[in-house]
């Protein structure tokens, strides 16, 4: 069963979030929540995730950061980018970061299912 | 690049980039539609001499650029914003927490500043830049620091019997 981390300092995205994840099948017990790249790092350091979610703009810690940090350090699970930043610029950074796959806010259900899809599929 | 024309301060011909504005109202009508699950209608364009308090609780985002700077407002009543942000978050508007509420709105707002950022530099290069919105709440809040002596377009969103204001305002350098 798929696990997953959500890192985003908006308690409302995370619940849209979940919402999401739940609609496609994963379970409630196997999704984690940060509230900032900080936290985030550090228990995506701690734990393997299938998957972790991570926004851009987060006090403590740019999202980008985090995935550049979980890189250098070894860890491979898949990230998708899930940010309102979507200039090409932008993804393109994250691409070299490390994450695999980046979906723009706003979002359909749809978008979101098969953005997930990709990122569980791809490896690093 | 079209610009709306305005003689707002007496003292020469101020402009608001129509692009600017456009880009805007677009990104707000496709965030309450694909994020919210509501369907935002321009209603009225009314262009002023400053800001007014409208509302119970307003989020504010910065606008800088090559030719000057200035600010956009999105303001709501409760009964609006219990709307929006209770579809985001699929609960009934009396259900939402007062800080889910003012989270709910700046998310919302911050894929505003961001979709609109996007168009605007995919449009224009890095004409204009955005920040991060803030959110004020209370009834007949103020906003500090805004532009004086400046035009303002209030743009009047209507859905489902409420309706919303965005106020845009810039200032040439």
């Amino acid at each position: 069963m798929m696990k997953v981390l959500i890192v985003d300092d908006s308690a409302v995205m995370r619940k849209v979030i979940i919402r999401e994840l739940l609609k496609i099948g994963v379970e409630q017990a196997n999704i984690q929540e940060a509230p900032d790249g900080l936290v985030g790092l550090e228990v995506a350091s701690q734990e393997s995730f299938d998957l972790i979610l991570m926004d851009w703009n987060m006090p403590g810690m740019l999202g980008i950061d985090v995935v550049r940090q979980l890189r250098t350090a070894g860890i491979k699970t898949p990230i998708m980018m899930v940010t309102t930043e979507g200039e090409k610029t932008n993804v393109v950074t994250a691409i070299q970061a490390g994450a695999n796959n980046y979906l723009v806010k706003p979002f359909t259900p749809d978008d979101f299912a098969a953005k997930v899809a990709q990122s569980t599929a791809t490896k690093v | 690049m079209m610009m709306m024309m305005m003689n707002a301060t007496g003292q020469g011909t101020n402009m608001i980039d129509a692009k600017l504005v456009n880009t805007v109202m677009q990104a707000v009508m496709e965030v309450c539609g694909t994020m919210a699950g509501t369907q935002v209608t321009l209603k009225e364009v009314i262009p002023t001499l400053d800001y007014k308090p409208i509302g119970d609780i307003s989020s504010v985002i910065g606008i800088s650029g090559e030719q000057g700077e200035g600010m956009l407002t999105l303001s709501f009543t409760e009964p609006m914003a219990g709307l929006l942000v209770g579809r985001l978050l699929g609960m009934a508007p009396e259900e939402i927490t007062s800080e889910d509420m003012c989270d709910g709105i700046g998310e919302l707002v911050n894929m505003v500043s961001g979709r609109a950022k996007t168009s605007l530099s995919e449009d224009s290069g890095s004409l204009y830049r955005l920040s991060l919105p803030s959110i004020i709440k209370g009834p007949g809040h103020e906003i500090g620091g805004r532009p004086k002596n400046c035009p303002f377009l209030f743009l009047v969103f209507e859905a489902e019997g409420h309706s919303f204001i965005l106020q845009v305002t810039f200032r040439h350098f």
